[in-house]
């Protein structure tokens, strides 16, 4: 058994490729492997430095046995060339062919006698079409080659069963050489095996594995932060991005002036993590400290890299603090109308434009949601202000959240700048959502009026470009109304979208509009409930004929259903309307004209008296304004049917020889549906 | 704070020097600034011509670089709308590059043994020179010195041999190298003199022309006539007179940029017209090589 070991050192890959070129190297070698069906440790790793792709994969036989075979040629009938050929192709001679019938006719054969291949050979042979079909996601090309990489590669170490491999990948050949010193490419060394590689690594304090790396920075936070008694936030994208750009890790614990503190802390932890990459940390209390994790590639012996790093933080926040004290005192009321100058979009007119449409929409969803009229209608106005600040230059993830604080310290209503603040939220399936109704309220309008714009002018995403994220839009739009439980008519709001756009000139096809949005909405809810694990068959049939204004009471029954389907009362349900639909759709076929009720007069029986009486009862429950809302009690009152129907199926012959008692009793069943229709398109669910 | 170890502090003028000599060295022809305006040291034709084509060549200068939209008037510390690049272009990109770049550093005292050098991802675009490239802006410490970008496109043209492009920040690098906070506080020699002798007023003045005084009337109209212009030295085949007509169109654009008077869906159409220009000029550069 032996060790397959690659190295491919380059120039320094950024974190998102080293891991897209891991996994499809991986990915390629494995199929390698199992199409060859040569043995191989299943449990293998692909492991990356910035200058380091490396693989490692043991327990691989030496050799593979190909088992002998027989080779079908050409028909004994086909030209002599054609035999010559196969003789040529097989590297063999005629004495060795031989002629078999089989039930397309006589062809000839060759038998191909069992033999060895070296699994070194064949590698030697693929591995440069393994490297080569890696998919980059994005690569380039340099000086005069024409191979593509994720950045200039340099050097190919290969090694099987402690020997160097040798092949060519386009201008390189491999070796059983690597560059010691990755900056300046210098040092050559000869390794053999892995772990005389990973070991003369570690030495030197380059930890090649980068899980390994991943415990090692850490751990190292980890003590500091409980020696200081503070916390970091679980961050594990920006965790994993350190991880990748250094192979040397260093923790170093760096701090910036105390005063910076004064600054809104979201400004001061996104130049740390988005622009530095730094860990930003926070006392118990969880607030902002002005302590902070630096991880170099370097060991500070003479504290230059601290020293840098809190210079930049340190000028980097000055630049933040000018700008903070710049624009929070100036008025934003007095700023609305410069928004005049700044276009929303093409077609869409300006942000002025925007902010007066936003005004009237939030002003009208205030009456649903009794809140202020006069408050929504100034967070509204003044929530795209910061637009025009030089924060929101330097800092554009952060608008809205500035102009929460620039309002807040213009002594605006608390709730006027908490929805300032979250306008943008969410921001799709995994983001923060707002629950304060001002919040919501400046939210939805925001995306409302967006959604019937981008339709109104026909930029509705396709199936494969959403290049303005108007999926994301309404995903967002579905989860403020469902998570938060609203009750809405989101199909007058669309409307009056279409007028309010009217009354500024913009002439949209309203119809149009509102089937369009409605069914790209409904889609959005699939989708969401499909993320939430809701059963497909059960989305299905709670969004069946629905109505834009019932996203939330559809929301509401297929997560109940979804939580009760295998326990009795959905079950029950289920097996009723199932069993009671079953008998009508073989009696449809009759054409049988419906009254929509039993006659009463018609009954035979106690069962049949009592069946109807049991469904009249759960449709007076029904009708009880609010009760259809306690979704999991309805269900647990539709279940209850379960005795009566029995009742009925074990004593009543619905198939009764008098035409009019059968049509009677059909009716009855037919009932007993539609009651049930009135909660949920049952026909949809699969047993 | 950790003490530094006293040593000469290498002036804003010996960096310069230090980084031409080094350069030099590797056989890069050393050339003085483009006497245009430019937006980098890019926009050189010796690097955005140059490197169009099948001839070696190997280039370094400063380039005074203008930003009108990033003056602050000679308050701010960190900006100016008018700064030096010094810019390194090498076609075909050699295979020692980072050595060689890493060592450039070494000459104008940065050792990377002692510092932590990262190269971070950043690949870079230049949409009125409808070119393309990718690279690393280089980390000192935490801080951005330098932009790292092999080109893969330029003036539209897929680039072959690939060029590598390294461009210095020159007050940034020397903000480092000297520890100072304000780029108004270097040393530009051996003499007193400061960056703040040399530049201040004009931050002063040209931030008050680019926000306020430049006309834009006569601005646009400029924009229309050296664009014609460009056009017609195009038709001609003319490529360098051509390329100069375009800097100043890109110059002038950059101007009414600064003076806000560009709605978001004007900027969108003067840039492509400004590439168009490029990808033409690009097109009657390479026929010109042969």
């Amino acid at each position: 058994m032996s060790e397959l070991f690659v190295e491919l050192f380059s120039e320094e890959i950024p974190a998102r490729l080293q891991i897209n070129a891991r996994n499809e190297l991986k990915k390629n070698i494995k199929n390698f492997f199992v199409d060859n069906q040569i043995k191989f440790n299943e449990n293998f790793k692909v492991y990356s430095t910035p200058n380091r792709l490396v693989l490692h994969i043991d327990k691989i036989p030496n050799e593979i046995k190909l088992k002998s075979e027989e080779i079908k040629g050409p028909n004994v009938n086909a030209p002599e060339k054609a035999l010559e050929g196969f003789i040529r192709s097989n590297n063999t001679i005629l004495e060795k062919i031989f002629t078999k019938n089989t039930e397309k006719g006589e062809f000839y054969f060759f038998k191909k006698e069992s033999r060895k291949i070296k699994v070194s050979d064949l590698l030697e042979k693929n591995l440069s079409e393994i490297l080569a079909n890696i998919a980059w996601n994005k690569s380039m090309k340099w000086a005069n080659y024409d191979l593509y990489w994720g950045r200039p590669l340099k050097s190919i170490l290969a090694i099987f069963n402690k020997k160097p491999l040798n092949f060519v990948f386009n201008h390189i050949s491999s070796s059983n050489k690597t560059f010691i010193d990755k900056s300046l490419e210098e040092g050559v060394k000869i390794f053999n095996d892995f772990n005389s590689y990973l070991k003369f690594f570690k030495q030197k304090g380059i930890i090649i594995d980068q899980y390994l790396r991943k415990k090692i920075i850490q751990n190292k936070i980890n003590e500091i932060i409980l020696k200081k008694n503070l916390k970091i936030e679980q961050n594990d994208r920006l965790i994993d991005e350190i991880v990748n750009i250094v192979e040397k890790p260093v923790v170093i614990v760096c701090d910036f002036d105390n005063n910076f503190l004064n600054i809104p802390s979201e400004i001061l932890i996104t130049t740390m993590q988005n622009h530095q990459k730094y860990l930003p940390t926070f006392d118990k209390k969880n607030n902002l400290t002005n302590n902070f994790f630096v991880v170099s590639d370097i060991k500070d012996t003479k504290g230059f890299v601290k020293l840098g790093n809190e210079r930049v933080i340190e000028a980097r926040l000055s630049d933040a603090e000018f700008f903070w004290e710049k624009n929070k005192t100036q008025n934003l009321v007095k700023q609305v109308d410069k928004l005049k100058n700044i276009n929303y979009f093409k077609g869409l007119g300006s942000y002025f434009d925007k902010i007066q449409r936003m005004r009237k929409l939030s002003s009208l969803i205030s009456d649903d949601f009794l809140i202020s009229k006069d408050k929504i209608e100034i967070a509204s106005s003044i929530c795209k202000v910061d637009l025009m600040s030089d924060l929101v230059g330097e800092f554009p993830e952060l608008q809205g959240i500035v102009g929460g604080h620039f309002a807040k310290f213009q002594g605006f209503d608390k709730e006027v700048c908490l929805a300032v603040s979250e306008q943008y939220l969410p921001n799709g399936m995994e983001s923060k959502l707002p629950k304060k109704m001002y919040s919501v309220a400046l939210s939805l309008s925001d995306k409302i009026d967006s959604l019937v714009g981008f339709f109104g002018i026909n930029l509705k995403p396709t199936s494969s470009k959403d290049p303005y994220a108007i999926r994301r839009m309404a995903i967002s739009l579905v989860r403020l109304i469902v998570e938060n439980e609203i009750k809405i008519k989101l199909r007058d709001l669309i409307v009056y979208t279409c007028s309010v756009y009217r009354e500024q000139g913009y002439e949209f096809d309203t119809k149009k509009i509102q089937n369009e949005l409605s069914d790209f909405i409904i889609e959005r809810l699939k989708n969401y409930l499909k993320e939430k694990k809701v059963r497909q068959d059960l989305i299905e049939s709670s969004t069946f004929l629905l109505g834009l204004d019932d996203l939330l009471k559809a929301y509401k029954k297929s997560i109940c259903l979804n939580k009760n389907i295998k326990k009795e009362i959905g079950f029950e349900t289920i097996a009723a309307y199932k069993r009671s639909s079953n008998i009508l759709n073989t009696e449809e076929k009759m054409s049988i004209e419906s009254l929509g009720f039993a006659d009463t007069g018609l009954f035979k029986n106690d069962y049949e008296k009592k069946l109807y009486k049991k469904i009249n009862d759960i449709r007076k429950y029904f009708l009880s304004v609010g009760k259809d809302e306690n979704y999991e009690e309805s269900l647990k009152i539709l279940s209850s049917i379960k005795n009566e129907l029995n009742d009925f199926f074990d004593n009543v012959i619905v198939n009764d020889e008098d035409i009019i008692i059968k049509k009677n009793r059909l009716e009855l069943l037919n009932m007993l549906c539609k009651t049930f229709d009135n909660y949920f398109n049952f026909s949809k669910i699969e047993t | 704070m950790v003490s530094e170890i006293k040593k000469k502090t290498l002036s804003f003028q010996d960096t310069i020097f230090n980084l031409q000599k080094y350069w030099s060295k590797k056989g890069c022809v050393i050339l003085q600034p483009y006497d245009l305006e430019v937006g980098a040291g890019t926009f050189h034709p010796a690097t955005t011509l140059r490197s169009l084509g099948p001839k070696p060549w190997k280039t370094a200068y400063v380039q005074p670089s203008r930003r009108p939209t990033d003056g602050r008037y000679g308050d701010n510390p960190n900006r100016l709308q008018h700064y030096y690049q010094f810019q390194v272009l090498i076609k075909p990109s050699p295979k020692e590059i980072k050595k060689m770049y890493l060592n450039s550093l070494s000459s104008i005292g940065i050792n990377h043994d002692e510092h932590d050098i990262r190269f971070v991802e950043d690949d870079w675009e230049s949409p009125t020179l409808g070119a393309a490239g990718l690279g690393w802006e280089v980390w000192c410490d935490g801080m951005e010195v330098t932009q790292f970008t092999y080109f893969q496109q330029m003036a539209g043209v897929e680039c072959k041999p690939v060029s590598v492009e390294i461009t210095y920040g020159l007050e940034r690098l020397c903000m480092f190298i000297q520890n100072k906070k304000s780029v108004f506080d270097l040393i530009w020699n051996d003499e007193g003199i400061t960056y703040k002798d040399v530049f201040h007023q004009s931050e002063k003045e040209f931030s008050a022309y680019n926000f306020e005084y430049a006309n834009t009337d006569n601005l646009f109209k400029t924009f229309e006539m050296l664009e014609e212009e460009t056009k017609l030295l195009v038709e001609k085949k003319i490529s360098l007179p051509a390329y100069d007509q375009c800097l100043k169109c890109s110059h002038v654009f950059n101007i009414l940029d600064a003076r806000g008077v560009i709605s978001v869906a004007q900027r969108a159409e003067y840039i492509a017209r400004i590439r168009e220009l490029t990808k033409s000029i690009g097109k009657v550069w390479i026929e010109s090589q042969g």
